[in-house]
């Protein structure tokens, strides 16, 4: 263009070839392999500690669904127990039950097996194996049985030939008396049903998870049933409808700020509003899935808008341009077009607060339950608080217990993680 | 063409004036001193038009001129524009479209629209022509919905290209094909006049073609009006143009006429190419 004296013009064809280029080539090359190097250790440093994490829970937690039995025979036909199989055919058969003397006859049978220190070995709820073995069989009453009930948490504890810190004699005598009775085939290690079914217990070999479990999911039924109708409404009102003011930025702004408010924070509020000013029941799963809802809300009226905002126009206009109402725009388009977004939302929010523990404290949800909650306005505890409770109990075997319990609430987890990306490719539009 | 060259022997006596006269037993639409603001913003200055049922009528003009701003009035799409603001009065059949009585629903069953982008839904083919008859209750049964679907997708078309696969996703189409389904689902809600937004420029020459055969086929049947860039197709498919500049209507008449014998200096300027 310009005339021949341009410095393009003047200069000398490149040399690709000389010391400093290929250095610099080489400089290029190793840049892209340390980038590349520092990319596979961080994941490899992530992947590393959820491999340990899980395998520690797993490692700690499997045993935690099992539990050391020990054989007790049991004449019933010799005991206190005055009960004919007949009698339990009645109508007061739940009576009759809960009358009898099994706590007595489990201990006289221990002693008649074990000796004098042979109800130490029992836990104390084996009395309630029992009678579900007489329940189930009436007939039990007439004969003498051996029957499998959980060890007591010492035995337990010598079961894993763990010593412990502090040495002790009668920890020693414990673990040289389980090596006898295993040696008699009188001990063995099975799958615990009683963790998978029953509550929180003072006794890790009748604490269950049960209880939390069902109130975690009561508590999240709530928070679902509430939380995602009035996210999603708030989401289409705030994108569709709602005028471009200074008060809707002003709601903008303040639902951005509620999504980052720490969580004790609801919990507080939950405790005043819910709990002071409309007395709900303390510690229930309504008043824990009220507050709950109140934090997840936010995070699904975000995602719900950015859902919303990423349906393209095109598509509005191709639907009123047939005289779709904006309802019917909105119902039959723009929400199943964006149900994908929203889902992720949701389960980001949802499993937030599934693991939420502190506003629940605030509630009232870490009172000690020790039935699982009937109804959402029964006391209940949720799995985070139980974990929390049980890794501040002294007794030893909730150790495992804490584990277990931790992998049925990242069971719980991924299941629902599942749920919501199965979801979510149901929906998901191909375009 | 004929029927063009019989209107403009008609209306040669007289002297041009901004609406030339369509034979009032075909006029559709009309259009008086029509204004519209965005915000503080004039897009459209003072426009009267007629739009007659038996010729396609076609807006030309540089872009900006607000001649798709203008096409969007006559089905009141700028309403979902919150700062669009439209005033003077546009008539359906006699009737005011923007009188507050004037449900926007029907207007826009009555004036179907075609957009710039083919933008069928993301459901199947069959689906997409289904909807707008089942919102507005048009069929009585299923097999008369199948019906409506079927003559649809053959005034459009397409029926013989998709006809095994009706039930496939309307997005898995080629451009063209997506463009033809959006006026085989225009036309399944029985409209008086389709609006046409651009409806080739994101096909390619072969997929225009086809799409310039249909508005050939289709006029007499809808009133229809379509904005283009293209002047060679304006001259192809429309028996009327208005040619629009900075939001005004600059002049107004058959199409062989206008392009051929331009009244305004505007008009001239833009035709042969000086500006667009």
């Amino acid at each position: 263009m310009n005339t021949a004296t341009s410095p393009a013009d003047t200069r000398d064809p490149t040399d690709w070839a000389t010391d400093a280029m290929q250095r610099r080539i080489r400089a290029r090359y190793r840049a892209e392999k340390r980038f590349r190097f520092y990319g596979l250790f961080a994941v490899l440093l992530s992947a590393g500690f959820l491999a340990f994490l899980l395998f520690t829970m797993v490692a700690n937690g499997a045993r935690g669904f099992t539990q050391v039995q020990i054989a007790l025979p049991v004449n019933f036909t010799a005991s206190d127990i005055f009960l004919e199989p007949g009698q339990l055919e009645g109508d007061d058969r739940e009576q009759l039950l809960a009358q009898a003397d099994f706590q007595g006859l489990a201990r006289q049978s221990a002693i008649a097996a074990y000796g004098e220190d042979g109800p130490n070995l029992l836990s104390n709820g084996a009395w309630v194996r029992l009678r579900e073995a007489v329940s189930a069989d009436p007939e039990l009453l007439t004969r003498e049985e051996t029957l499998w009930v959980p060890a007591s948490t010492a035995v337990d504890f010598a079961a894993r030939g763990d010593t412990g810190a502090r040495q002790s004699d009668e920890r020693d005598a414990m673990i040289a008396r389980y090596g006898e009775l295993e040696e008699a085939g009188q001990v063995r290690r099975a799958f615990s049903w009683t963790f998978l079914t029953m509550a929180d217990s003072s006794d890790p070999t009748l604490a269950g998870i049960w209880g939390a479990f069902k109130g975690s999911l009561l508590t999240m039924i709530v928070t679902l049933a509430l939380a995602f109708p009035i996210g999603v409404l708030a989401a289409v009102y705030l994108e569709e409808y709602a005028p471009q003011n200074r008060w809707t930025d002003m709601i903008e702004v303040s639902i951005n700020n509620l999504a980052a408010v720490p969580s004790i924070i609801f919990g507080l509020l939950g405790l005043a509003v819910f709990i002071n000013t409309f007395e709900l029941p303390r510690s229930a799963a309504i008043v824990g899935g009220l507050t709950l809802a109140l934090m997840t809300m936010p995070v699904i009226v975000i995602a719900g808008r950015n859902a919303i905002k990423s349906v393209p126009p095109s598509i509005r206009d191709a639907a009123l341009g047939v005289g779709a109402s904006p309802v019917q725009v909105l119902t039959h388009h723009v929400l199943p077009l964006s149900l994908p977004g929203i889902l992720t939302g949701t389960i980001i929010g949802m499993s937030r607060a599934l693991g939420e523990t502190a506003p629940l404290l605030l509630i009232g949800m870490r009172a000690f339950v020790p039935t699982p909650p009937q109804g959402f306005t029964d006391a209940a505890t949720v799995l985070p608080v139980q974990i929390f409770l049980w890794s501040d109990e002294l007794d030893p075997g909730f150790v495992e217990k804490t584990s277990a319990a931790i992998i049925v609430l990242l069971l719980f987890l991924l299941a629902m993680n599942g749920l919501a990306i199965w979801l979510r490719n149901k929906y998901e539009q191909r375009w | 063409m004929n029927d063009a060259t019989d209107i403009q022997t008609e209306s040669q006596a007289e002297t041009r004036s901004e609406t030339p006269p369509v034979a009032p037993e075909s006029l559709k639409m009309t259009a008086r001193n029509v204004d519209v603001y965005y915000g503080d913003k004039q897009a459209i200055d003072d426009v009267s038009i007629d739009i007659g049922m038996d010729n396609v009528t076609a807006f030309i003009g540089p872009s900006g001129c607000g001649k798709s701003t203008f096409l969007r009035c006559l089905n009141r799409m700028n309403d979902t524009i919150p700062i669009a603001k439209v005033t003077g009065q546009i008539d359906l059949e006699g009737n005011d479209i923007y009188d507050p009585t004037m449900d926007v629903v029907q207007l826009r069953a009555r004036v179907g629209m075609v957009f710039q982008k083919p933008n069928p839904f993301p459901k199947s083919i069959y689906e997409n022509v289904a909807y707008g008859p089942r919102i507005h209750g048009l069929a009585a049964s299923k097999a008369d919905l199948d019906a409506i679907v079927e003559k649809s997708l053959i005034r459009a078309g397409l029926f013989e290209e998709v006809k095994d696969r009706l039930s496939d996703s309307g997005t898995a189409l080629s451009g063209g094909q997506q463009q033809r389904l959006c006026i085989a689902r225009a036309i399944a809600v029985d409209p008086e006049v389709i609006l046409m937004d651009e409806p080739c420029s994101a096909l390619d020459p072969i997929a225009t073609a086809k799409i310039e055969e249909l508005i050939h086929e289709l006029r007499g049947k809808y009133a229809i009006v379509i904005v283009t860039h293209n002047m060679q197709q304006a001259a192809r498919v429309s028996q009327r143009t208005a040619f629009f500049h900075l939001g005004s209507l600059v002049e107004y008449g058959e199409t062989s006429e206008l392009f051929t014998n331009p009244h305004q200096e505007r008009t001239k300027d833009y035709i042969t190419g000086r500006y667009g």
